[in-house]
């Protein structure tokens, strides 16, 4: 097999070439999960401005929403407006820094499941939602109307959902109380699809 | 034989249907989830005077929510409630709380589900009824019911465009509710007196309740808002990410560990032969010698 002096000498060098090659692959892929490539976003004061009346039984139109505030996770926004795509999809920001209100969901603070989108990540590293699925049951999520009143709601429920199993039915069915989704997207990436394989959805109710 | 085939295919498209059926039941994840329901309170009788309205969770004596001075008319928001037996007391406005309620009621709140508590009839007919009320309209359709609460017109019938909602509702009744295709239409309300026009914003995807009441001159319709849900649909999940933040490449060390085994092979090999080479340096190259 290794006939000669040299094959010998070459297969030896070879290996311990590829042991090195091995080790340093193995030290520079393996440190990056021990330590966050993108620190969590630090926890940001609770905003302040008057609280909006609770939609009596006769509900009127509210004001639209304009930012939001999610303390808990670090998340400052202002609010766009999102349609459908021409495939009648949810229409996502354009940026992963803004996230987007869902103008064919009621308006939040206003009876029924108002939607709220935003990106987890861009190309580049982290978007505005990317903390979204840290959010427990408990945590207050703010939103700030166009009337400058602050409509409040508590997170409900945390879940994650493979996107061909998406809950349309939980997300944009009607509630008889003021709710929000904040809709983003986790779980694996794939890279053919270019593509999060899940949804992380947040359910909050407004708080009374 | 054949008969047997037909019965098994009739069963499996039953077991279909009731699947399919089963589907639009689930009104509210979040609230399945909490295991909370609603309950809102009513007083819809027109010559009985103001009350107060009492909410006791079942087997303890301190009202969870009080509602005072509710006149006619008057209709709480809904209340978000932890599943299981309630009860509801009216009592005379200003009446001490430990006083015996004039009406109770009791309620049995499934998680999901909404319920309305409403005093309903003529004063000396007055009666607390529970009302399961409708969370879900079929698509692009509005659910529709009509409570009829008004003395005035005694009998009444409701239309909405050219569709009958409800048909000669007697005085402290309640309709079903119906799907109408919401088209702007005003809802007209006709009884042995002059007949009333209001003009009523129902939306695709929201369950109403009209409530016909007496008015200051003849009869007023309130618009409840039961529930409400998106006007339209989007079709499946939402792409809400690129992958910035996604670990790249195999996250899995398989390949370098592979190449330092492959690496060690070789280098043992290549020492070990070199080593048999400087040990006997006239067995190898035979050839040669």
């Amino acid at each position: 097999m290794l006939a000669g002096r040299p094959a010998a000498a070459l297969a030896l060098a070879a290996g311990l070439a590829a042991m090195a090659a091995g080790g340093a692959g193995l030290i520079l892929t393996q440190t990056h999960p021990s330590t966050p490539r993108w620190p969590a976003a630090a926890v940001l004061p609770t905003p302040t401005g008057p609280i909006a009346a609770r939609p009596g039984p006769l509900a009127g139109p509210v004001a639209a929403p304009v930012a939001l505030t999610i303390p808990a996770i670090g998340v400052r926004t202002s609010l766009i407006r999102l349609g459908l795509t021409a495939s009648g999809a949810l229409e996502v920001p354009p940026t992963a820094a803004i996230a987007g209100w869902y103008t064919g969901s009621p308006q939040p603070g206003a009876i029924g499941p108002a939607v709220i989108a935003g990106h987890i990540d861009s190309r580049r590293g982290p978007g505005v939602f990317f903390g979204l699925s840290r959010l427990r049951p408990g945590d207050l999520v703010y939103v700030r109307r166009a009337d400058q009143t602050l409509v409040v709601f508590r997170v409900t429920l945390v879940r994650t959902y493979p996107k061909d199993q998406f809950p349309t039915g939980n997300v944009y069915g009607s509630t008889p109380d003021p709710e929000l989704r904040l809709i983003t997207c986790g779980g694996t990436f794939d890279p053919q699809l270019r593509s999060y394989l899940n949804n992380v959805i947040v359910y909050a109710s407004e708080i009374t | 034989m054949e008969f047997h085939r037909y019965i098994r295919r009739l069963i499996v498209l039953m077991a279909a249907f009731g699947w399919l059926a089963a589907v639009p039941a689930v009104a509210s994840a979040s609230a399945n989830a909490a295991g909370t329901g609603w309950i809102r309170l009513a007083h819809l009788s027109p010559n009985t005077p103001a009350v107060d309205v009492y909410l006791y969770s079942f087997g303890n004596p301190a009202a969870q929510l009080v509602l005072r001075h509710v006149g006619y008319g008057v209709v709480s928001p809904y209340e978000a409630v932890a599943a299981g037996e309630y009860s509801v007391a009216m009592r005379g406005a200003g009446a001490p709380a430990t006083s015996k309620p004039v009406l109770s009621a009791s309620v049995d709140v499934v998680a999901g589900d909404a319920y309305t508590v409403a005093g309903l009839g003529p004063e000396s007919a007055l009666r607390l009824q529970v009302l399961r009320d409708d969370l879900s309209a079929p698509s692009g359709t509005a659910l529709v019911r009509i409570i009829q609460a008004s003395l005035k017109q005694h009998v009444v019938t409701v239309r909405y465009g050219g569709q009958v909602l409800a048909s000669n509702l007697a005085f402290g009744s309640v309709s079903s509710y119906q799907p109408v295709s919401p088209t702007g239409a005003a809802v007209k309300v006709s009884g042995s007196g002059a007949d009333a026009d209001s003009a009523v914003t129902l939306a695709a995807g929201s369950v109403h309740t009209l409530v016909v009441l007496d008015g200051t001159s003849g009869v007023q319709i309130d618009n409840l808002l039961d529930a409400a849900g998106t006007s339209k649909v989007p079709a499946g999940a939402a792409a809400t990410g690129l992958g910035g933040t996604a670990p790249h490449g195999s996250s899995f060390p398989l390949t370098w560990l592979a190449l330092i085994a492959a690496g060690v092979l070789s280098a043992l090999a290549g020492g070990l032969r070199l080593r048999s080479l400087s040990r006997h340096p006239a067995y190898i190259p035979r050839h040669r010698a």
